[in-house]
């Protein structure tokens, strides 16, 4: 399914004379900060969301940090219990709001395009409005923390009533801002499903996409569904709190559990959200290294689709203890259990790629074989959580904080880590320095498991999630854990090293920076990618048999 | 490489040495119920199953990794797309998870019958508390937690149960089967007795149910699992299963001191003795949102020293309290305190930190106003 | 009909003969495909509810 691409003589003259600016319809662009705030060009709004995703990045990580720091030991020593709240429920949500999906949003600006022979993306001035109402959307979620009574406290899930009749007076800027991201999300899927349909360099057919570009179509999808229930939700929040209705108020007449089946209808797919970009990342980057052919592409597309289509039928498990009927728990449990088997199929497929390939561990590969290994870990967790009885015990505990963070952090932040490292030399021009690459990578994995694997052990001995202070047996694993998350935190710097270092030079990247099994057409353009590419479009040509 | 060993090992003996110090607290209890130890059974299947999987994966991938290096000369091999592979790594899973699912549906069957309960146990979330309501045997208390604020700041040693303890444990029988009903007067709290494996929600306006057949006697200890605001972690359960002789003369008694604190409420009350009921009920009920200072958190959360409006209508004052501020976090107490109570917080709110007003509120007029 | 059945089962399981693929995708018409997919799925969730009720008894 590889595609190899034929040698595009004009290639390179177009985009030096679209660098140049002469004789194109193009207008000089602004300079300094209005060249930034006016762009509509994808590879600079790829950058601006991947630099704001790495701040945000960073301040959930402070928040994490705080959260880590009042759990090194029992008692309350640092923060008061309030903000302590706070921390938890702004870490949840800068991390998944702001942190990893503009970071897959900023790859999917980048690579997208690129991947398809696309000029640009379909809508350029739509997508300069989605990345700038960004910043707007968090910096107004992080002034809440200013605000009189605090910022939001009540979960990153923000269960009513607690979010909305014993809220903060802040709570309506959190709906707004998350109004605001919302859109935002919305918008840049329509773009980049819009992009992928219309947009692929002729002759280039759905079945011969590279993978990122087909999980980001199924991303795209799942965006566009969920989004509006997500602004459906805290909308009726808004209503509840200033209006006087009662959707989630029983005094009123009104279902707090409705807000869980809402909430998670949305949830679960998010979750996926996620996770299926990091899916084409890692599968783009193991055959490139193992110098061998995905061992499946039909089935990796395929089985992307089927966990999609089983995303929107297991809300149910993130609410086995609230007292639903038996069918519906029966439902749930069997729906979640069968979303291991296409997740098998993901995992097996990059294992046979694996199995007599011929591999090399550059920092990439690292990160990706990392990523195989503990996401699988994450879902073998998320396998026993499924089971619903076994769930009554695991519900709400750090076996829970365990499970999901090992599917997100060496899940889905290494896939990101994964793809900046394999497309930094596209991207700059420059190979990533290996050492520093490689220290990041095994601090990154030995302070990830340092901090998340204790949890499982702190879950089934039975201490619940968002608690300030705990009961004595749990001071070991909190303390381990505390130790892991402030390694995992400062090893990141490492990583902005890493990127500035690559930016301003390093060993010179030719145009296919990572040899013949790194085929797709991003790497038939020169390192750096020029401004503008592929404006005439290649003539794409899959291999022949 | 070497470097990055003595790392690893260093980790592993971190975490290998913290397992040996809990040693009995580092998997899912057993339990004391046939239903916790079918439950156990289950996560250890499941839990074996993962890592014969993940040996026979992760055995697959590094041997991969280790014999195909490319720095070694490794040629790739060509080979891609076999259907009967594929086939097989899609059916053996299913077949797995098939075989996970029978049990698991038996178990969930059994735990979804609450049918010949022979006592029903209210349990009413309440931030920060649970409050217990023998059904048909006029016996409810409030269980608050016990840990003491000093313990919690660290000014004074922790004891054994830290944050696990309370003024007044569940009591039930043992080899009886009883039915929990769930409910909650405000947010959604999680009632979690991990030896019981009883996890539940309880939603303000909806009852749920559930029910528990304790094999053992003995003090089983858990927390409140839902995110229920500030004092979330401090809200702990303990459940005192006895023998059932010495329940049903646990619960005579309970019955003949309800009765008493009933008598209390006709009498004429000192006020001396209404301040001193008062700060305890004060401390337990009120302190955790309006401080022990009666400063209170404003905005959420107002002061009451010096509250001109709480202190110039008496009225207002016990109406709030009796029926809460609808829209707000203040709950109504109508159920959780009894006339006497009620009638010593409110005397005690009045006549504390200098808001020195002289009233005291007698129960019995307290109890003329719940009756209309 | 039974052959665009058959795909869309292929699919859902993720694994398929390329040979069928290829034919799949250049002769077949992508509106059956989605319509039998939908309505598979809407199949496949009705089956498990199914299941579920059966074992709930």
């Amino acid at each position: 399914m590889a595609p190899k691409v034929p040698p595009q003589p004009t290639l390179e003259q177009s985009s030096n004379a679209a660098e140049a600016g002469h004789g194109h319809a193009h207008e000089a662009p602004p300079k300094g900060l209005m060249r930034w705030l006016l762009t509509t060009n994808h590879k600079e709004i790829g950058s601006l969301y991947l630099i704001f995703s790495l701040v945000m990045f960073f301040i959930g990580g402070i928040f994490a940090l705080v959260v880590r720091l009042e759990l090194f030991q029992p008692g309350l020593q640092f923060v008061n219990p309030e903000f302590f709240n706070q921390m938890t429920t702004m870490h949840g949500l800068i991390m998944v709001f702001a942190a990893v999906m503009p970071a897959f949003t900023g790859l999917a600006n980048w690579m997208i395009p690129l991947q398809i022979g696309a000029p640009d993306m379909a809508l350029p001035r739509l997508n300069n409005f989605s990345f700038w109402l960004l910043p707007v959307s968090f910096g107004l979620l992080l002034s809440t923390l200013f605000m009189p009574g605090g910022g939001p406290n009540f979960g990153w899930t923000f269960y009513a009533p607690l979010s909305t009749t014993f809220a903060p007076p802040s709570t309506t800027f959190f709906i707004l801002a998350l109004h605001i991201a919302g859109i935002s999300s919305i918008l840049g899927a329509i773009n980049i499903v819009a992009t992928i349909l219309n947009m692929r360099a002729p002759g280039m057919r759905m079945m011969d996409m590279p993978l990122f570009v087909w999980t980001w179509l199924i991303t795209g999808f799942l965006l566009i569904a969920v989004m509006p229930v997500l602004a459906g939700v805290i909308t009726m929040m808004l209503m509840d709190i200033n209006f006087g209705t009662s959707f989630f108020n029983a005094a009123g007449g009104g279902d707090p559990v409705l807000f869980q089946h809402l909430f998670w209808f949305f949830g679960h797919p998010e979750v996926y959200i996620m996770i299926l970009p990091a899916f084409g990342i890692v599968s783009a980057i193991i055959p490139a290294f193992a110098r061998k052919r995905l061992f499946g592409y039909a089935s990796m597309v395929y089985a992307t689709a089927a966990i999609a289509l089983l995303s929107f039928m297991v809300w149910g498990h993130h609410m086995f203890v609230v007292g639903m009927p038996l069918v519906g728990q029966l439902f749930f449990m069997y729906a979640t259990m069968l979303i291991a088997v296409p997740t098998g199929v993901k995992v097996f497929n990059w294992i046979a790629t694996l199995f007599h390939g011929s591999i090399s561990f550059e920092p990439p590969m690292l990160f990706a074989l990392a990523f195989v290994v503990l996401f699988t870990i994450g879902g073998f967790s998320g396998l026993m959580l499924a089971i619903a009885p076994a769930d009554f015990q695991y519900h709400d505990t750090y076996f829970v904080v365990a499970h999901f963070h090992y599917v997100l952090v060496p899940g889905a932040i290494f896939a990101i880590m994964a793809g900046v490292y394999f497309w930094l030399p596209k991207w700059t021009g420059h190979y990533p320095h290996e050492r520093l690459s490689q220290w990041h990578f095994w601090l990154s994995v030995i302070g990830v498991n340092l901090t998340f694997f204790p949890m499982h052990f702190s879950g089934l001995a039975g201490m619940p999630r968002r608690i300030p202070d705990y009961a004595l047996q749990f001071a070991d694993f909190n303390m381990v854990s505390s130790i892991g998350a402030f390694m995992f935190g400062f090893s990141q710097l490492l990583f902005v090293a890493v990127v500035i270092i690559c930016v301003r030079g390093g060993k010179k990247a030719p145009a296919a920076a990572w040899g013949d099994y790194a085929d797709d057409l991003e790497w038939s353009v020169p390192s750096p990618a020029p401004l503008h590419t592929f404006e005439t479009p290649p003539n794409y040509q899959r291999p022949a048999h | 490489m070497r470097t990055l060993l003595v790392w690893l090992a260093g980790g592993l003996s971190l975490v290998g040495s913290s397992q040996a110090a809990l040693a009995s607290g580092w998997n899912m209890p057993v339990g004391v119920t046939d239903l916790s130890r079918e439950i156990y059974n289950l996560h250890m299947a499941i839990f074996w199953i993962c890592v014969v999987i993940g040996v026979v994966v992760f055995g697959v991938m590094f041997y991969s990794l280790i014999r195909y290096r490319h720095s070694k000369g490794a040629k790739a091999a060509n080979f891609h797309e076999n259907t009967t592979v594929e086939l097989i790594w899609t059916a053996v899973p299913l077949l797995i998870l098939v075989g996970m699912a029978i049990p698991a549906t038996a178990t969930l069957q059994k735990i979804y019958d609450p049918s010949d309960a022979e006592l029903d146990v209210m349990v009413t979330g309440q931030q920060w508390r649970w409050r217990y309501d023998y059904l048909g045997e006029d016996v409810a208390f409030n269980s608050n937690l016990a840990t003491s604020r000093s313990q919690i700041r660290g000014d004074e040693e922790r004891g054994e149960n830290y944050l696990l303890e309370v003024d007044e444990p569940l009591v039930l029988p043992i080899n009886r089967k009883v039915r929990f009903l769930f409910t909650s007067d405000d947010v959604i709290h999680a009632w979690w007795v991990p030896d019981l494996a009883v996890k539940q929600d309880t939603i303000p306006g909806f009852i749920s149910e559930n029910w528990v057949r304790i094999n053992e006697p003995g003090i089983y200890r858990g927390q409140c699992a839902e995110l229920c605001g500030v004092d979330h972690a401090f809200m702990p359960i303990v459940v005192h299963a006895m023998e059932e002789d010495d329940f049903e003369i646990w619960l005579a008694e309970r019955k003949e001191l309800a009765a008493e604190e009933a008598l209390g409420v006709d009498r004429e009350w000192e006020m001396d003795e209404l301040m001193e009921r008062g700060e305890g009920v004060y401390a337990t009920i009120c302190a955790s949102c309006h401080q022990p200072e009666g400063q209170g958190t404003p905005p959420a959360f107002p002061a009451l020293a010096g509250n001109e409006q709480m202190l110039a209508d008496i009225d207002w004052h016990t109406d709030i309290i009796i029926n809460g501020v609808s829209g707000t976090a203040m709950p109504s107490f109508r159920t959780t305190l009894n006339p006497v109570e009620l009638a010593a917080v409110i005397t005690y709110t009045r006549n504390a930190w200098g808001n020195d007003t002289g009233d005291a509120v007698q129960p019995a007029d307290i109890a003329k106003r719940l009756e209309r | 009909m039974w052959g665009v059945i058959k795909s869309v089962l292929a699919a859902f399981l993720g694994v398929q003969k390329e040979a069928q693929r290829r034919e799949d995708f250049e002769k077949g018409n992508p509106m059956a495909f989605i319509l039998v997919g939908i309505v598979m799925a809407l199949l496949f969730v009705g089956l498990i509810a199914l299941v579920a009720i059966w074992a709930a008894g």
